[in-house]
């Protein structure tokens, strides 16, 4: 479970209207109102993403008077679909997800299995991309891939679309560069 | 070796620490002691342990004429045709360096690079760039404390990795750097040796990393530390180098060398290749020798006492990641970890089994770090006391480590903190992380093993590991005499 005890909030006077802070947050959970930007506290998760691209320093962190809970149960869906899942991306159930939030990837494919369609819904599920925001960003794009999920990319910087892993790498390039390990390095991953 | 006596060493000096928003809000943003100042603590040169490691030109506090004399002397046959005196070029330079010793070492090369190339190429749109880790704001805190933006008029920006991107393409599909690093007609690649995480890079195209992680958005950091293994992750950053795009503005690269005892030297040049193995040949020879005299150490509590995150922070002039790992041996590639980074949860069969961190690891007094990285098997791994109610705050509101503050305790001030670890630890050898290069700062009890210990550890790997680390590298053994 990830409990999350802070939000960011903008101080209007002090927003420009830049758009940065727009681009930069993985739940999308700002906009621009009269160029002004509203964080929907609802959906942020406290990364402070918007608060260190902010040239203004026009966003801060706030204290929750009520901290939000964030988990999914991954007993709670069917185990077999979870492994296929998590098979077809070559990611083992218990890999981390997210280290900061301390998630397994069998909660990203059991918050897939409970309907998360997008990035940012798997962020929203299970509290990850709370912290560093940056680990678990292609690890929750392989599981929503490997589920077969089409994934939108909608803003023109906010995510991009490259999971590249060791199992994408030709074999040219395996036999090119033999000093790294591409193939001995796929049996560290998946023991299944 | 054996004519050093405790008796006769020294109170140390450790690094300064730079006040930081990442820091504890202590009223002054320092501690308010310093683990050198506790009863005991001695400064142990590494250079009575193992006389062979590289003799320094810089430690922190010396004249910085020998580190302008060094890039100037190491950019000499840098080939710099391709800047003419029309064209932009970005200075790429990442916050790792600036933490190094305090910082003016490194801000010393950059500067001595910015003026030899507007003297030798009439070139006058030299721009600066920083990156960073994950402390968003840290390149602002850099800018400010060492005057760079009066150093290059203003021509000064953060590169983040959540800027807007460049899409590069690879051999593995496309991956992404940041604009603001590439948005000059050239770059010149500014690093340093240290060997910093040598669980991750495994001193494989160690003098390229940079291009995936420093210069590159978050997606490409998570394929280079999520998707890709221990070793294998290495690819990454040579795939994005050696791309037509990096290709095209690279123009040389510069590193501050370092071993355990400072700044050893500077080193350039058009080809990274050369560069990577020489600083390969330096690691082995100086920061390999550290960390076998670390895997020595059997007990003790570390108190971690400086700028930056605790896994980056130096004691004995060797991150501490490097004692937490220890007792595997990183630079052999035979040798996989599983503790960190690579979302591994089980060792591969055959490898040794190993705990997120080193067993003889048996407390750690947590005096004054930075946020900015996740940590956790920090504290739930082994014993953690936080110095300060500011300290605990800081763990506390932590994204990165959320749940970290209900693993720990905190203790009020320094001494009570190492007296509550001591008994928790049963023992007497305290080393402490606290920036300093040249010595290691620890107690009495601990200088005294390490005294014993350091002959077998200089043995060890002079004669069985150094030549093991050489072949599988493709090196002639001789090569390193």
């Amino acid at each position: 479970m990830v409990q999350i005890n802070y939000r960011a909030e903008v101080i209007p006077e002090k927003c420009t209207g830049c758009v940065d802070c727009v681009f930069v947050c993985p739940t999308l959970a700002i906009k621009m109102e009269s160029r002004k930007a509203v964080i929907d506290e609802s959906k942020c998760v406290a990364c402070q993403n918007c608060i260190g691209i902010c040239c203004d320093d026009a966003i801060v962190k706030l204290e929750r008077a009520v901290p939000v809970e964030r988990e999914v149960d991954y007993t709670t869906v069917n185990q077999d679909r979870i492994l296929e899942i998590c098979k077809r991306a070559n990611i083992h159930p218990m890999q981390w997800l997210c280290l900061c939030t301390s998630t397994r990837a069998r909660e990203g494919a059991a918050a897939i299995l409970q309907g998360a369609k997008t990035p940012e819904d798997m962020a929203l599920m299970t509290g990850t991309r709370s912290g560093c925001t940056v680990y678990c960003s292609m690890m929750s794009m392989r599981l929503l891939k490997a589920a077969g999920i089409n994934i939108p990319l909608s803003h023109k910087w906010h995510l991009f679309d490259t999971t590249q892993s060791l199992w994408d790498v030709p074999k040219e390039i395996i036999d090119k560069y033999a000093g790294y390990f591409l193939e001995e390095d796929k049996d560290v991953f998946r023991k299944f | 070796m054996s004519t050093l006596a405790v008796a006769s060493l020294k109170k140390a000096r450790p690094s300064y620490i730079r006040k930081s928003m990442y820091g504890p809000a202590t009223p002054t943003g320092q501690p308010e002691m310093r683990a050198s100042d506790l009863p005991g603590m001695v400064a142990l040169p590494v250079q009575a342990l193992f006389p062979d490691i590289p003799k320094a030109i810089y430690v922190e506090g010396d004249d910085l004429a020998p580190i302008r004399k060094a890039t100037a002397e190491a950019l000499a046959n840098v080939n710099m045709d391709k800047i003419q005196p029309d064209s932009s070029v970005n200075i790429l330079t990442s916050q790792y360096g600036f933490m190094i010793m305090g910082g003016f070492a490194y801000r010393e090369m950059v500067r001595t690079i910015k003026e030899i190339v507007e003297q030798r190429t009439g070139c006058t749109d030299i721009r600066l760039r920083i990156a960073t880790g994950f402390r968003l704001k840290e390149p602002e805190e850099i800018i400010k404390h060492y005057e760079l933006d009066k150093m290059f008029n203003g021509k000064v920006s953060p590169a983040l990795y959540i800027d807007r991107a460049v899409e590069i393409d690879t051999p593995i599909g496309k991956l992404m750097g940041i604009h603001k690093i590439y948005n000059a007609d050239f770059i010149i690649h500014v690093h340093h040796g240290e060997l910093r995480e040598l669980d991750m890079h495994r001193m494989i195209s160690r003098t390229m990393k940079p291009f995936s992680m420093s210069y590159a958005r978050f997606e490409t950091r998570s394929v280079h530390h999520m998707n890709f293994g221990p070793r294998s992750s290495n690819l990454i950053p040579r795939l994005i180098f050696e791309s037509p795009f990096v290709q095209k503005k690279f123009t040389f690269g510069v590193f501050m060398a370092a071993s355990p005892q400072g700044v050893v030297g500077v080193e350039a040049g058009n080809d990274l290749m050369p560069i990577d193995r020489r600083l390969m040949l330096l690691a082995f020879k100086s920061y390999g020798k550290i960390r076998e005299l670390y895997n020595e150490i059997k007990d003790c509590v570390c108190i971690i006492d400086g700028s930056g995150e605790p896994r980056y922070m130096v004691g004995g002039g060797t991150t501490f990641g490097n004692l937490t790992e220890a007792e595997l041996d990183l630079f052999d590639l035979d040798t996989v970890p599983i503790s960190l980074g690579f979302g591994l949860y089980q060792p591969p069969p055959t490898q040794p089994k190993l705990k997120a961190v080193n067993p003889a690891v048996k407390a750690l007094v947590m005096n004054h770090f930075w946020t900015g990285v996740p940590q956790m098997e920090l504290a739930t791994a082994c014993p953690m006391i936080l110095v300060g109610d500011e300290m605990h705050k800081l763990v506390k509101e932590d994204c990165m480590n959320i749940t970290m503050a209900d693993h720990v305790v905190t203790a009020q001030n320094l001494p009570a903190a190492l007296r509550f670890a001591k008994r928790i630890a049963q023992t007497d050898n305290i080393i402490a992380f606290d920036g300093a290069y040249g010595a290691i700062t620890c107690s009495e009890a601990l200088a005294d093993h390490l005294i014993k210990r350091a002959p077998i550890a200089n043995q060890r790997v002079e004669e069985e590991l150094m030549p093991k680390w050489l072949r599988q590298r493709g090196f002639d053994p001789s090569e390193a005499l």
